[in-house]
């Protein structure tokens, strides 16, 4: 190595490792902040079997193929499964969650407009897994 | 003396112009807004796994352009090809 400067090469490994230790750190705060569901976040039990969605709120009322919800308002999904693996979207508020057969998953959100939304089941369960959908209702308090 | 004007203005902005902003603030409740907060994310990584993308074919396309056999700097054998540094 007489005579060789290495210092480009210093400089090419210090930006490279610089920005993947800000992209694990970044992700890592941001998982954790969207992780700690709120303590009045009210619970909402989510059941998937093929090939429907169904709810049951805190109060006991319960719901298939459709939820109703307040706006500005959080809520925790708990979200499990009776048969195969299914995986709960509620695409325009980016919530997505795994249902488990035996697993009971957890995912919070605020509705923050007041709309129908779709639900969709985004993990392939089965012949009619095309058609495992709901419908959101985001209602004005 | 002018230390302790710093320090006693320090203990102001650090600890007491807070504590009146929590006693005396609205109460309103901020949560954290998922939509956003999750596509952010997801920009900011695409730009530095672009960033990374540019770096590294940037710095492999500069090598090959570098040492290639045909570069005017490589028309004679370095020392090291030639034996002459050992």
């Amino acid at each position: 190595m007489g005579g060789h400067s290495s210092w480009p090469e210093w400089v090419y490994i210090g930006v490279v490792v610089a920005i993947l230790v800000w992209v694990g750190a970044d992700s890592w705060y941001i998982e954790h902040l969207i992780d700690h569901a709120p303590a009045e976040a009210e619970i909402i039990k989510v059941t998937g079997q093929q090939w429907f969605w169904s709810f049951e709120h805190a109060d006991g009322t319960k719901e298939v193929g459709e939820l109703h919800l307040k706006k500005g308002h959080p809520y925790k999904f708990e979200v499990q499964s009776k048969d195969v693996i299914h995986s709960f979207n509620i695409h325009d508020y980016v919530v997505l969650m795994d249902a488990v057969p035996g697993r009971i998953n957890t995912v919070w959100f605020v509705p923050d407009e007041a709309g129908t939304f779709p639900i969709q089941c985004r993990e392939y369960c089965g012949l009619l897994h095309y058609n495992m959908r709901g419908t959101l209702y985001v209602e004005e308090l | 003396m002018k230390n302790m004007r710093y320090l006693a203005i320090s203990v102001v902005i650090l600890f007491i112009l807070p504590t009146i902003a929590v006693a005396f603030g609205e109460e309103t409740k901020e949560y954290v807004n998922r939509r956003a907060v999750i596509w952010n994310e997801f920009f900011r990584m695409t730009t530095a796994a672009f960033v990374v993308g540019a770096v590294v074919s940037g710095t492999l396309i500069w090598v090959i352009w570098r040492f290639r056999e045909s570069h005017p700097k490589n028309k004679e054998p370095t020392k090291w090809e030639t034996g002459e540094s050992h």
